[in-house]
């Protein structure tokens, strides 16, 4: 579902690269956790994948097309994100000036989904994050924990290939990251989508399949969860 | 459209769905400004689109004045000067000439009837040929009242006039009692001078339009009463089918003498139109800057906009939507301001067209087309036009925020929020390695400025000056406009300069911390600063220069009225010659003057397709014309064999005379060699004037007919000459006034045309001071978080309100020295190359300086006012909810 090939990075004037030959695969269904110190470059790598920044070298199949996202063109990149992929920020980020259900529905909107099909889709997600009257609700009246589950429906209701969370839980409490992403983990197993979770939360890595480590050398620790 | 695939067509109206929220949304949280970019958006559309309707109404309404008067003719025989006429010889010639179907004669004069104060045309024409040519002016015979035809010496009157008889008797049936001559059968009294006629009313002219003072008469009556003999004034032809206009037209050219000119259909439409072309324009002008200032108010508030919602336009786009659409989205909501703000300009327009028209006549008071309030009648074409207008203004002012919509980098968006320009290595797949400079570092922006910047804008200035001393184009001042263009264009790009160099100057002074917030406040968000001061800039800049272009024009006025009018008193009749008696009464030794000047008018037409050139026959020294003429240049004195005459600037302007040249003058049906002596300036007559001194006009042949006079009352008699005059101007509708009453009008009418400006220059300072209140509110508003900081930090309300005031206050100051001098200049060029070409008026810059730094310290005042209510927005901020980063 996602295969990273001899992929390379190194900011403009910083002093040396963040990566330099990265690869690694993460099968369909399978969720990897991704850990290292802080500014190693996992949100860097996250939106790598993504697209939202480029690699130097290197290519990031995605998808059960297995395109490569390095090669396309801004336009496309966006088109593969809408089609395959969901995010989920540390930061909780959402439309305030759309209500709930809305905010759910964009990616239907972006990836074409026949609109008879909008209010079923978001709705039964809705429900299964535990927000099923939260519909017509704005933004702004929402908790952090709350909107975080608005954010995991809105990257799920698209049934994408890839979900990518950049330390999803990192501004909640504990209580509630452990609520937020055991429906996170939940959903996703549910959906049978591939995941790559950023996380400094050792607790978070236990419960994925594998734990994936970045250290400025490269990736290291590829084994199972718990090895 | 293309037709699309169901999934593709399911696409784009989910695309569109998301869209309209967006649209909605931005609407809902930015009323304000919304409303006020479009409301000005509207005002440009309404003031384009009503000039527009008024001109094209009132060109189209004096055209049909003309034709109805005139007819239909092919073309039309006249004399190149208004005191000569066509021989009857000639017109016979033209009649014999096979590829002529028929030529009607007519002779015109103006006569008063009775002693009503303005005269009216009296047209003699002949009924056989005039059917064919001239139906409007075709006599309706009133059957019930015994009164001769036309043939026997009736004449007919149109209903306009009627009306205005009806008026009179009504008026003065008190004091006389009798019905001197209101419907068919009464008898009428003809004044001309100090002859005078009875006529017998004999029916009505049905066709004639509903505002012409007109009578018609048989044209031998007509020639028997008021000549000339063996002449007419016009014979307007109707050539054989199938005539060739053009080379009939040339072939008698050549065999017509030099007194005598043919004119077409198409001269006299050209005519029409050279008529008001440079006011249309101006006022043209004026409404594209109306427009402009639109534009400008949809880019402050569209960038704002983006600048807002980066974040959630960064989160769109990881969630999938296109750059394409990013850019498309923001152009999108400048569409959706544009389109009903045009639509409602357009409403407005034809308000305003209508509502001017009833108020001022057809040419918005310039005094071009005299008569009632034209027609406004719309048409879909330029409707459709100037809505196109609205939306490309709106469009335009989106498009810079839109591209930089476009260019935002995703990742560093959603983590920091909105990028002020693009960045450097803005090619989305190729990011080419490069040492330059850092898309947001904590360093100030003026630091980062290229030490080039200087040049460009002295480039531009060089520009400018260039384009000044370029020649008219067209006959407009297209180079000036250009110019004028590139003197904003150079102040807005200099505006980083003296922002750099104020505020090197006041980092370098202790200042309490309120203070040195505000200052770095400015240099953190320089676009937002740049884009407050351009709106002051420009708005400034455009009315200080109008206020020093009317101011100088006023002064130039002032003195040259005090040029122009050097005697105490002064008399004409309208059109018609002054009467004999008059005049010798005058000569005796008991009329209480000390001096008293004649004048005589006539119109020359020099070229068929300009309106004609007032030729103004004066008792003036020949030696010394300075004494009555504002010359301009030196006074050559002629060759012994040529009489001199003096020309206006316009007319040696329009037709690119030179003093010492010969010209040849269509004067007294030949073209008369005349020596120019000088030229003077005249700001009365915008289509050119020549002086001929009385001695030479009357050696030359001409016949004196004084219509005006100049008059000096004897020392301490002042209240006798005007009493001695007051029973001469009652008898024969004379109209006397003293100079200063003169003035006093002149300067009163001359206020008044300016009017219009004076309500836009308001306008577009109030657009200004928006334009900076948005952006200021939006730069706090990007400062969120910072400005939050700083509130946990300990900084209370006020001193916060403070700095972000002294932001607006150091914002506008720049804006405004630089649109000082953008506005001097402007100020010059208006005076200097756009007044000149555009109307052949020239005069010197005369700058107010009071009003100009009165006007800047109230705005500067105004701005601090502005800048409050982003300061209000700043200390509203909930400080927990922007620290806890939910925004
Ligand atoms: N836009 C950028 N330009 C230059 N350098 C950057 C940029 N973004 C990140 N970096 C640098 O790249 C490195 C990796 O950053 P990244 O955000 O990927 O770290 P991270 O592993 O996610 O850290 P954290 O766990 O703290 O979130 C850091 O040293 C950071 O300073
Ligand atoms: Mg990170």
């Amino acid at each position: 579902m996602l295969r990273v090939s001899d992929l390379a990075k190194q900011y403009r004037r910083a002093s040396r690269p963040l990566f330099s030959a990265l690869s690694f695969a993460v099968a369909s269904g399978e969720i990897v956790a991704l850990v290292g110190e802080s500014g190693v470059g996992k949100s860097t790598l996250l939106n790598c994948i993504a697209g939202l920044e480029t690699a130097d070298r290197g290519a990031i199949a995605i998808g059960p097309q297995a395109l490569d996202i390095v090669a396309l063109d801004e336009t496309a990149r966006a088109a593969l994100r809408a089609r395959s992929i969901g995010f989920v920020f540390q930061a909780f980020h959402v439309l305030p000036t759309l209500t709930v259900a809305q905010n759910i529905g964009v990616p239907l909107l972006l990836c074409g989904v026949p609109a008879s099909e909008h209010t079923p889709r978001t709705q039964a997600l809705l429900e299964r994050v535990g927000l099923a009257d939260f519909g017509p609700r704005w933004p702004a009246s929402l908790s952090g924990g709350e909107l975080q589950r608005v954010a995991i429906a809105r990257a799920l209701v698209h049934r994408p290939a890839l979900v990518l969370a950049d330390e999803p839980t990192g501004n909640l409490d504990p209580r509630t990251a452990d609520e937020v992403l055991a429906l996170l983990l939940e959903r996703v197993r549910e959906q049978q989508t591939s995941a790559l979770v950023v996380t400094h939360s050792q607790h978070v890595a236990q419960s994925c399949d594998r734990i994936l480590t970045l250290t400025p050398d490269g990736l290291s620790g590829c084994g199972r969860a718990g090895e | 459209m293309i037709t699309m695939k169901g999934p593709q067509a399911g696409r784009m109206r989910a695309l569109s769905q998301l869209s309209w929220w967006l649209i909605r949304a931005q609407f809902k949280t930015r009323r304000a400004a919304t409303l006020l970019s479009m409301l000005a958006i509207a005002l440009g559309v309404a003031l384009g689109y009503a000039i527009h309707l008024i001109n094209d109404a009132a060109l189209s309404d004096f055209s049909r004045a003309m034709k109805s008067v005139q007819g239909d003719p092919d073309a039309v025989i006249a004399a190149r000067d208004s005191a000569g006429s066509v021989p009857l010889a000639t017109l016979n010639a033209i009649a014999r000439d096979p590829a002529v179907l028929l030529v009607a004669a007519v002779i015109e004069t103006r006569v008063r009837i009775d002693n009503a104060p303005t005269p009216v045309r009296l047209i003699g024409i002949d009924v056989f040929s005039a059917a064919a040519v001239m139906p409007d002016l075709l006599p309706r015979q009133d059957e019930q009242a015994a009164a001769p035809n036309i043939l026997d010496g009736g004449v007919y009157a149109s209903p306009a006039l009627l009306a205005q008889l009806a008026q009179g008797a009504k008026g003065s049936q008190g004091k006389e009692g009798k019905d001197s001559g209101t419907r068919a059968g009464g008898t009428l009294k003809l004044l001309r001078g100090e002859q005078q006629w009875l006529a017998t009313l004999a029916g009505d002219l049905p066709a004639a339009r509903p505002d012409d003072l007109l009578l018609v008469a048989d044209i031998a009556w007509v020639q028997a009463r008021f000549g000339p003999a063996d002449a007419v004034s016009e014979g307007r032809v109707r050539l054989a089918p199938d005539t060739d206009l053009a080379s009939w037209r040339q072939a008698w050219a050549q065999r017509l003498p030099a007194g005598l000119l043919i004119r077409a259909a198409d001269d006299d439409s050209a005519r029409v139109s050279n008529l008001s072309r440079a006011y249309r324009v101006n006022l043209n002008v004026l409404a594209l800057v109306a427009l402009l200032t639109g534009t400008f108010l949809v880019f402050a508030t569209q960038l704002t906009a983006v600048a807002q919602r980066s974040t959630q336009f960064a989160l769109l786009g990881v969630l999938g939507l296109s750059p394409r659409m990013r850019l498309m989205q923001v152009l999108l909501e400048g569409v959706a301001i544009g389109v009903p703000g045009a639509l409602l300009g357009l409403a407005l327009g034809y308000a305003l067209a209508v509502a001017f028209t009833q108020l001022l006549g057809g040419d918005l008071g310039g005094g071009y087309f005299a008569g009632s309030a034209p027609l406004i009648v719309p048409a879909p074409a330029p409707a459709l036009l100037f809505l196109a207008f609205g939306c490309l203004a709106s469009l335009a002012g989106a498009s810079y925020p839109a591209y930089l919509n476009r260019m935002q980098p995703l990742a560093q968006a959603l983590k920091t929020g909105f990028a002020q320009r693009p960045p450097a290595d803005a090619a989305p797949t190729a990011q080419p390695r490069q040492s330059g400079q850092s898309g947001r570092s904590g360093q100030s922006w003026l630091a980062r400025l290229p030490p080039r910047m200087p040049k460009l804008p002295l480039l531009l200035a060089l520009a400018a000056f260039a384009l000044t001393q370029l020649p008219p184009l067209f006959e407009l001042p297209l180079a000036g406009y250009a110019s004028i263009a590139l003197v904003l264009v150079v102040g807005i790009a200099s505006a980083p300069l003296l922002t750099q160099l104020l505020f090197g100057w006041l980092s370098a002074q202790p200042l309490p911390a309120p203070q040195r917030i505000a200052l770095q406040n400015v240099a953190q968000a320089p676009l937002m600063a740049q884009v407050a001061a351009s709106g002051l800039i420009v708005s400034f800049a455009l009315t200080a220069s109008m206020v020093i272009m009317v101011s100088s024009f006023r002064v130039a006025v002032d003195q040259w009225l005090d040029h122009v009018l050097p005697a105490p008193l002064y008399l004409r009749s309208k059109a018609t010659p002054l009467p004999q008696d008059l005049l010798n009464a005058l000569t005796q030794p008991d009329a209480p003057f000390a001096k008293v000047e004649r004048m005589a008018n006539a119109a020359l037409t020099i070229d068929p397709q300009r309106p004609q050139v007032a030729l103004l026959i004066r008792e003036i020294e020949p030696r010394d014309p300075a004494a009555r003429l504002p010359l301009t240049g030196p006074l050559l004195t002629p060759p012994a064999a040529l009489p001199a005459v003096w020309i206006s600037e316009p007319m040696a302007e329009i037709y690119r005379l030179a003093p010492a040249q010969t010209l040849r003058l269509p004067l007294l049906g030949r073209e008369v060699p005349v020596f120019i002596g000088g030229v003077w300036r005249d700001y009365g007559r915008q289509f050119g004037a020549v002086v001929i001194s009385r001695q030479d006009y009357q050696q030359l042949g001409g016949d004196f007919q004084p219509t005006d006079l100049a008059l000096w009352p004897l020392p301490g008699q002042e209240a006798q000459a005007s009493a001695w005059l007051a029973p001469w101007a009652d008898r024969y509708g004379l109209e006397v006034a003293d100079s200063a009453t003169i003035r006093r009008l002149s300067l009163s009418i001359f206020d008044k045309s300016f009017a219009v400006t004076y309500a836009l220059e308001a306008a577009a300072m109030l657009i200004g001071l928006f334009g900076l209140a948005v952006t200021l509110a939006a730069s706090v508003w990007l400062r969120a978080r910072e400005l939050a900081t700083l509130g946990a930090l300990g900084f209370d309300r006020c001193m916060l309100s403070h700095a972000v005031m002294l932001e607006g206050a150091l914002i506008a100051a720049v804006g405004l020295l630089i649109g000082l001098a953008c506005g001097v200049a402007i100020g010059a060029i208006l005076t200097h190359v756009v007044n000149p070409q555009a109307f052949h008026w020239r005069m010197a810059l005369a700058i107010p300086w009071t009003a100009v730094c009165a006007g800047a310290a109230i705005t500067l005042a105004a701005a601090v006012l502005a800048s409050r209510y982003a300061a209000r927005q700043a200390t509203r901020l909930p400080v927990a909810q922007v620290l806890a980063n939910a925004q």
